[in-house]
């Protein structure tokens, strides 16, 4: 199957890159960006001929026959939406770091491993080997920050590698348990999602890796890494971020943790503070973060921590939608996975390419005066359809997602679903600030000269921002064409046991 | 019960053992409570035949004293080696099961004692008076 | 099976040996004048005909020689396998370091290839006194190759620390063996485990247990008799500590591999517990000394520290498995550890010149293969997926956690994410910080046989972490010997011979 060469390409594209003579900045480019619509083309093909419902076995191999480890890639509709999620940001990252001049080969290189790696963990149906993918994702990550990042990278890169560690020891712990207690030889998502373990061994097996994957997927308490590491890093690599890393720990949430312990999710049989299973108290972390994250982005000043913090926030809906256990609020889940991710691309791309790029400060305060939509309209008219779209407005993906992860929240938990509202109102409140003050400040503000005027919007970002507001138009409007996927995909074998566990 | 048995071997040895240190202690405590004790400036001084002591007593010696010492010993209980060997040769054929074992052993184990003996003499170690320089 | 010479169970030592002696003979007939660049190929060939010889036993049927005190099977055979691959590679690795700089040149191949002899002999011995005198003869050379920068005071140091507290750390194994005699009336390996199993003098064999695993917890250098390593390895020079921080590490824990399992596999309740212990400490004061180390070796002083512990987490989980994952591991470390020393030896030289984090600020746009190789190695020893480390590192908690030890394993990996900073931040000074061309320093160089030496570390590293299948059977054809009946294992004792083709 073509599906496996996602991965191949990428990773050849990046042993290409670094063979590459020195000094030709536009080959490398273009030859980063020919691997990336490549690797695209083969997601939305295989996205296209999906025959809804079927598990899609790309290749199945023995790799450590003595432990029972296979080379297993496969995929179902959750995957696929995630894995045409990843190709259209990488496609999107590359046009967002043309600017790009400090090692463009290294850059590109570990950017498509990244993406390789990424692909990798979408594509797995072993355990082992998604776990494999899920570490080499975190060095990459590490070098692009630390190496092409700004503010505190060292700082913000490290975080962001020593959390991800800790997360995937405590998803090893948890994955290397459920093995042994199976006891079967076989790391096999479907064989051990398959095997009924034990409550007791389900009830702390879930949470630890279900804690794991959060802590990548950004969840309240554990969120500090990303607003640090989202400002630190170079644009692609917040895109990447915030567009498909973060979406990694949500899919290992759903794909690992609950679908091998969905026992984990069921009641403890005593309540604490009125929380009675990990589902609501993870719910409750979810509503937090999505209240929290929202809070607290209306009151920074700088702008790239504005998107770093909404990111927590809508992440929050993604964990909320998993904890909702019904069919509304996981299919809404999977597709603010994949909106989530369009659209902080998007954002990130305006503040980190289009403003920071040219203006080179991020302070809402400096940025105002600079009276930025007369100077770039194009950026402020992106940031505004991109913001309007990630409030929530009808049209865009994120109403969608959204609206199903509410109504999905509001069957399983209506006092939450009521506190989501206050996150929902804080997000119209601080994208509508963060518009404000940095494109359209109120009028009495000299506008400064600008000396020399900034560049104007390049083609490679305008192709960039289209690509992408298009595909949250078009999820937005047709949404059918991603439920069409998922639906089947809830209802395959791999889901049984959460569906007899806990399912409403 | 057996290791019982065996570990009563050692009584003699813990006999032993208790028989010197109870002495030693035995004399120290009783000098300690027959003798008198009278402290005095004259008793903390060097002894009334010994020397008032002078200079450092780490004087410097050449390394060559060392390395000839030390060669010294090495061969010297290498040699040592071939007595308890010489002792019960006789008696090696028939606990090794072989006639010659024994014999064998003990050349291979000359050679090794030669090839070091040949190594110092091309290093020129016993030649005190020849500047090998690095040491 | 009587059939089998003794000589052919020890052949690997007796080539060694005799390579030993030879090299030691010629150089004095040569001239000072002259390279001793063809004694260290003359070592090479040895190591290679020592190497081969270790992989033909592995046609023997395993039995024991020499009146019971060695013994050859698939474990030793392993190790043996290891040993001589860490001399290949270390002296591949150091062929040109010493050239010029020291006027015992043929001497370091000497004592470096009697040193591997006595820790070959240590992996083959099920006699308690053969693994003493493997012991100190593979110690005492390394005592001196600790201290060849003679005109260094940091490498004399490091010699006289490592040689004192070596020598007691030898005399404590040495009483433990002699209460085990005490206590068994034999120091035959086999003989003391029907002695354990009787029941008899349980205290006695306790101190015993303990005494040995304070010398060879000395020797692996696990906490808390770690505090010689990060002085040891900061003064040795650079190949020597690849070499001392792998090759002995490998063979005590060959020993206590034979000690704990064989020889008081039945009083498990007490050394599992010890072992326990050792292992946690051992992980955490490796990790968390070398967070602050700013000394690269030192570093990774406290790194093999570290990973010590993560040794000994295997070893704790008392279990076939748990015996190829140690075994495993040994190698996967010895592949890593030896190219990170041998990086640090060509990018430092003799006189040590970058000992220092910053001094390798942006040495990758000056050095970017030496520089991608140490990537490798470091990124190996976080362990991340596609290297040995990561496989070793999963495979070992993985038999532990079969064992039921979950806080073990999970004190480990939250270890082993920590660990991931301070090679994180090794890697970024190669990386990431800008080359300084004032402090240029010419090198020499890289000589084919030491470029040929990393090229077979990376490829190891690389072979253990994507298809790790062969050397796993091999390890757990080593384990099958201990035991005999467990499952999948007694299978793969059947396929022994044709393990290597």
């Amino acid at each position: 199957m073509m599906l496996a060469w996602t991965i191949y390409i990428s990773f050849l594209g990046a042993l290409a890159l670094l063979l590459l003579p020195k000094g030709s900045a536009t080959l490398a480019r273009s030859l980063a960006l020919l691997t990336t619509i490549v690797t695209f083309a083969i997601t939305l093909t295989a996205f296209v001929q999906h025959r809804t419902g079927a598990l899609l076995t790309v290749t199945q191999k023995s790799w450590i026959p003595s432990l029972g480890i296979e080379y297993h890639l496969a995929a179902d509709g959750i995957s696929l939406i995630l894995l045409l999620l990843t190709g259209i940001i990488a496609i999107a990252g590359i046009l967002f770091s043309w600017n790009i001049e400090r090692r463009v080969q290294e850059f590109f290189a570990f950017y498509l491993l990244l993406i390789g790696a990424v692909y990798g963990v979408f594509l797995s149906y072993d355990l082992f080997l998604l776990f494999v993918f899920y570490e080499i994702v975190i060095i990459p990550k590490y070098f692009l920050i630390a190496i092409w990042g700004s503010t505190r990278r060292e700082y913000g890169a490290m975080k962001l590698a020593l959390y991800s560690f800790i997360g995937s020891a405590m998803v090893l712990v948890g994955l290397l348990a459920a093995y042994i207690v199976a006891g079967a030889k076989s790391m096999a998502l479907e064989d051990l999602a398959r095997f009924p373990f034990p409550l007791h061994f389900q009830m702390w097996a879930f949470p630890l890796v279900f804690v794991g994957f959060a802590i990548l997927a950004g969840m309240w308490p554990f969120h500090t890494w990303a607003p640090t590491g989202h400002v630190a890093a170079p644009t692609a690599a917040s895109m990447l971020l915030a567009g498909v890393v973060m979406k990694l720990g949500a899919y290992g949430c759903l794909r690992v943790a609950m679908t091998l312990f969905p026992l984990g999710l069921g009641p403890w049989g005593f309540h604490v503070l009125g929380l009675g299973s990990w589902r609501d108290v993870f719910a409750l972390l979810a509503v937090i973060g999505i209240v929290y994250g929202a809070l607290v982005a209306l009151v920074q000043k700088d702008f790239k921590f504005v998107i770093g913090y909404s990111s927590i926030s809508h992440m929050g809906f993604i964990l909320l939608g998993l904890m909702t256990l019904n069919q509304l609020g996981l299919a809404g889940a999977v597709v603010q996975m994949f909106s989530h991710g369009v659209l902080a691309g998007l954002l990130f791309a305006v503040v980190g390419r289009m403003v920071y790029d040219r203006a080179h400060t991020r302070d809402l305060a400096t940025l105002g005066p600079m009276n930025l939509n007369k100077a770039i309209p194009f950026a402020a008219v992106t940031f505004v359809v991109a913001g309007m779209a990630s409030m929530g407005l009808p049209g865009f993906s994120g109403f969608v997602a959204e609206l199903m992860i509410l109504i999905g929240a509001w069957r399983a938990f209506p006092l939450f679903a009521v506190c989501v509202g206050i996150g929902i109102v804080a997000g119209v409140a601080y994208i509508w600030r963060a518009m404000q003050q940095a494109f359209f400040a109120e009028a009495g503000v000299e506008p400064t000269s600008m000396q020399p005027p900034l560049p104007p919007i390049s083609i490679p970002e305008r192709l960039g921002a289209i690509l992408l507001i298009g595909a949250s138009v078009a999820v937005g409007l047709y949404p059918q064409m991603l439920l069409n996927v998922i639906l089947p995909a809830l209802h395959s074998p791999l889901f049984d046991g959460l569906r007899k566990g806990s399912w409403q | 019960m057996n290791k019982p048995a065996y570990m009563w071997n050692y009584i003699p040895l813990l006999m032993q053992i208790l028989a010197a240190v109870g002495l030693a202690g035995f004399i120290i405590a009783a000098s300690w409570f027959i003798g008198r004790h009278r402290n005095s400036k004259v008793k903390l001084a060097a002894y009334e035949c010994g020397m008032v002591a002078q200079g450092d007593a780490r004087g410097r010696f050449s390394v060559r004293f060392y390395m000839v010492a030390m060669l010294f010993i090495l061969f010297d209980v290498e040699a040592v080696f071939m007595l308890p060997w010489a002792v019960i040769y006789r008696k090696l054929p028939a606990t090794t099961g072989s006639r010659f074992f024994g014999f064998w052993e003990m050349l291979v184990y000359v050679g090794f004692v030669l090839v070091g003996f040949f190594y110092i003499w091309k290093k020129g170690i016993l030649e005190w008076s020849k500047d090998k320089a690095d040491l | 099976m009587t059939a089998v010479s003794p000589a052919l169970r020890i052949l690997p030592e007796i080539l060694l040996t005799l390579t030993g002696v030879l090299v030691m003979v010629t150089e004095p007939l040569l001239s000072a004048k002259t390279s001793r660049k063809p004694l260290g190929i003359f070592a090479l060939l040895g190591t290679l005909a020592a190497i081969a010889a270790s992989a033909w036993q592995l046609h023997l049927p395993a039995g024991t020689a020499f009146f019971n005190t060695i013994q050859t099977d698939a474990f030793s055979v392993f190790f043996h396998l290891l040993i001589g691959g860490i001399l290949l590679v270390t002296l591949l690795v150091s062929l040109n370091y010493f050239e010029g700089h020291s006027t015992y040149v043929g001497e370091f191949y000497a004592l470096l290839l009697f040193s591997a002899v006595g820790m070959m002999l240590m992996t083959s011995a099920i006699e308690l006194l053969m693994v003493f005198l493997g012991l100190e003869i593979s110690s005492i050379s390394t005592y001196i190759l600790a201290g060849y920068r003679k005109r260094s005071a940091v490498s004399a140091e490091a010699s006289i620390k490592y040689f004192l507290l070596g020598s007691f750390a030898t005399a404590f194994f040495l009483y433990g063996v002699a209460l085990c005699f005490g206590a068994t009336g034999s120091t035959n390996i086999h003989s003391i485990a029907t002695g354990v199993a009787s029941g008899s003098s349980p205290l006695l064999l306790a101190l015993a247990l303990g005494m040995m695993l304070i010398g060879l917890g000395f020797k692996v250098s696990a906490a808390p008799f770690h505090v010689w390593t990060p002085d040891v390895y900061e003064g040795a020079p650079a190949p020597v500590v690849g070499f001392m921080s792998t090759a002995p590490k490998a063979a005590a824990f060959a020993v206590l591999l034979r000690i704990t399992y064989t020889g008081f596999g039945t009083m498990s309740h007490i050394w599992i517990p010890l072992l326990w212990i050792m292992a946690v400490a051992s992980m955490t004061i490796g990790n968390l000394g070398a967070l602050t180390q700013r000394n690269v070796k030192r570093m990774l002083a406290y790194s093999s520290i570290a990973h010590a512990g993560y040794l000994l987490v295997a070893f704790t989980a008392f279990s076939a498995d748990g015996l190829a994952a140690a075994c495993f591991y040994t190698a996967a470390y010895a592949a890593m550890n030896v190219g990170a020393f041998a990086i640090i030896s060509y990018l430092s030289g003799y006189d040590e010149r970058r000992v220092h984090l910053q001094d390798y600020a942006g040495l990758a746009k000056r050095h970017p293969l030496a520089s991608a190789a140490m990537a490798i190695f470091l990124l190996s020893l976080i362990g991340i997926p596609f290297t040995a480390g990561f496989f070793g590192k999963f495979y070992v908690f993985t038999t532990a956690m079969h064992s039921g030890l979950w806080i073990l394993v999970t004190i480990g990996l939250l270890n082993s994410g920590l660990a991931a900073f301070y090679y994180l931040r090794f890697l970024s000074q190669l990386y990431m910080q800008p080359y300084d061309a004032a402090q240029d320093i010419s090198e020499a160089p890289a000589q084919p046989a030491f470029v040929l030496g990393i090229a077979i570390l990376v490829a190891a590293v690389l072979v253990l972490g994507i298809i790790p299948n062969r050397v796993l059977r091999l390890a757990q054809a080593g384990a099958a010997t201990y035991f005999p009946c467990s499952g999948t294992n007694a299978a793969e004792v059947h396929t022994q011979p044709n393990l290597l083709r």
